[in-house]
């Protein structure tokens, strides 16, 4: 399998990580498993738009799969960032909080959300998709967003 | 399929936003049925959008001295006045999947939002061509007729998965206490600065040249909603489980300092150019809120159409100010309006606002950052 898969232009699914079908995050996990880094896909990013505000829990925090780990707006469009996986907020980007449009620059570097020390890693990592099944869920995808004209 | 249709007028700035979130969570919950709420502000209040600072946005010391409350939407956008003459639209309906809405939707948390922003605009675009008004949908999130904005929009995304869709449709303004009432970058209030921001929107009582009355175009937008979502509106109050919620999020957030006063992080900056061309000076200014277009403003004594000026303005509003992004913006508002700019050059307006832009970036920049207002673009004093 590639290190990647290079959709069109500026989109790119690294092979390495998870991804959150629904809310297209993605998560990369520590040798430990004790640590996990969460960011936004640049599918989901390519139907939001820029980003002009970000607002992340703080450290600490303990936040459930499918629950609320900060806010966003983009394009006018408000909302939750949903968490993909259960955990305690260990770290949170500054950086992208001061200056959200790190998110859409460099969506699986620089542009991170938090770091999650994960309950469950285990049983929550199965309802991610990775490894050979990416494939077939961003062809899927990417027809959909096709069909719906967010992106050419 | 019945959808309700709720109407209230006067109402608090707590009251309705507290309403609207309050029937977005609950649609989402399935607790309510998809709810149309037609409705005016007590007149009048300032509304500022989700991550607004306030006090960039709002007088803050005009409004108490005028008992104007403020308040902050949970939607997004620039900084509103609403009262009796502006209608406020908010449509709720669940933010998922359902056959019943005929949408392609599966479940995905933000173009199925993006394609609802450019669904649920349909009503009100065909409410207002029923007026006689020639207003059109913009691909992000406004409304306008030729280039001048009618209604801003907004869409929020509950915890619930509910969707609110949050608009406020001009039927009339006062322009010159909106410019007391909202942050202008203007030292003082006179015909000019009325004048300049009159030329960027528009209103219905405008357009139609008419004294129009709110409710005769709020019974045309309820008909154009129930025509385009082929739904049927039925008449409708909150009943006692939804006010009891309403009053609720409303003492918790909406009568809450903490909510309506809190900061972001992000900067605002503030940069101008000024160019001059073959065709007379270009003066450029823009804010921006970290690095996205928050305001343009594209003056000097060219001479151009005031539309097309105010398209190009409204194009950048809340664009990225990444600068190949903006020349290519920029140059598709010169492809369909190359004749009405008189001969000036598209690569001299690029390069005024981009320099504009990278000024803006200049950390020295910040301590001149400029508010706006939802309809008010930077101007005046800071050339």
């Amino acid at each position: 399998m590639t290190d990647k898969i290079d959709l069109q232009d500026e989109l790119t699914i690294p092979a390495d990580r998870f991804y959150d079908r629904e809310h297209h995050m993605w998560v990369t996990v520590n040798s430990t498993q004790r640590q996990a880094r969460v960011g936004m896909d640049a599918l989901g990013l390519s139907a939001l738009g820029d980003l002009a505000y970000v607002t992340l829990k703080n450290v600490g925090a303990v936040i459930q799969r499918g629950e609320s780990f900060g806010t966003l707006e983009a394009a006018k469009m408000t909302g939750d960032l949903i968490a993909p996986i259960s955990g305690t907020i260990l770290a949170r980007n500054e950086a992208v909080i001061k200056n959200p449009s790190l998110v859409n620059l460099s969506p699986y570097d620089d542009g991170w959300l938090v770091i999650i020390q994960p309950i469950d890693w285990k049983k929550e990592s199965a309802q991610l998709v990775s490894g050979n099944a990416l494939s077939a869920w961003i062809e899927s995808e990417m027809k959909r967003y096709r069909g719906q004209g967010w992106i050419d | 399929m019945d959808w309700r249709l709720i109407t209230d007028d006067n109402v608090t700035a707590s009251f309705g936003l507290s309403a609207d979130e309050t029937l977005a969570e609950r649609v989402g919950a399935n607790l309510s049925i998809p709810t149309l709420r037609l409705y005016t502000y007590r007149s009048h209040c300032a509304l500022v959008g989700r991550f607004q600072n306030v006090g960039n946005e709002v007088r803050v010391d005009y409004c108490k001295s005028h008992n104007i409350p403020i308040n902050r939407r949970p939607t997004g956008g620039g900084a509103i006045l609403m009262g009796a003459d502006q209608l406020g639209v908010a449509l709720t309906i669940p933010g998922r999947a359902d056959d019943t809405l005929r949408l392609n939707a599966q479940g995905d948390a933000y173009s199925h939002a993006r394609e609802l922003m450019s669904m649920f605009s349909e009503g009100l675009v065909r409410g207002l061509n029923q007026l006689g008004v020639q207003a059109s949908f913009r691909r992000k999130n406004d409304i306008e007729v030729d280039g001048k904005k009618i209604i801003g929009l907004g869409i929020h995304r509950a915890r619930s998965n509910g969707l609110l869709f949050h608009a406020s449709l001009l039927v009339d303004l006062d322009v010159e206490l909106m410019l007391h009432v909202l942050n202008t970058p203007f030292e003082k209030i006179s015909d000019k600065e009325i004048s300049t921001v009159a030329g960027r929107i528009t209103t219905v009582r405008r357009e139609t040249k008419s004294g129009i009355m709110l409710d005769e175009v709020r019974q045309t937008i309820a008909d154009s909603y129930a025509s385009s979502l082929d739904v049927k509106l039925v008449a409708d109050t909150f009943n006692s489980d939804e006010l009891q919620a309403i009053s609720a999020l409303e003492r918790e957030k909406y009568l809450s300092d903490d909510w309506i006063y809190q900061t972001s992080e992000v900067a605002d900056t503030f940069g101008s150019s000024k160019i001059k061309t073959p065709a007379g000076l270009l003066d450029v200014r823009v804010t921006l809120a970290g690095n996205i277009i928050k305001a343009a403003f594209i003056g000097g004594d060219f001479f151009a159409s005031e539309n097309a000026v105010a398209d190009l303005e409204a194009s950048l509003r809340w664009h990225t100010s990444q600068a190949d992004k903006v020349a290519a913006t920029l140059q598709k508002i010169y492809q369909r309006r190359q004749n009405e700019f008189n001969g000036v050059p598209l690569e001299v307006l690029i390069e005024a606002v981009n320099k504009a832009i990278a000024r803006a970036r200049l950390a020295e920049s910040q301590a001149r950052a400029d508010p706006y207002g939802c309809y008010v673009n930077p101007g005046g004093q800071y050339a």
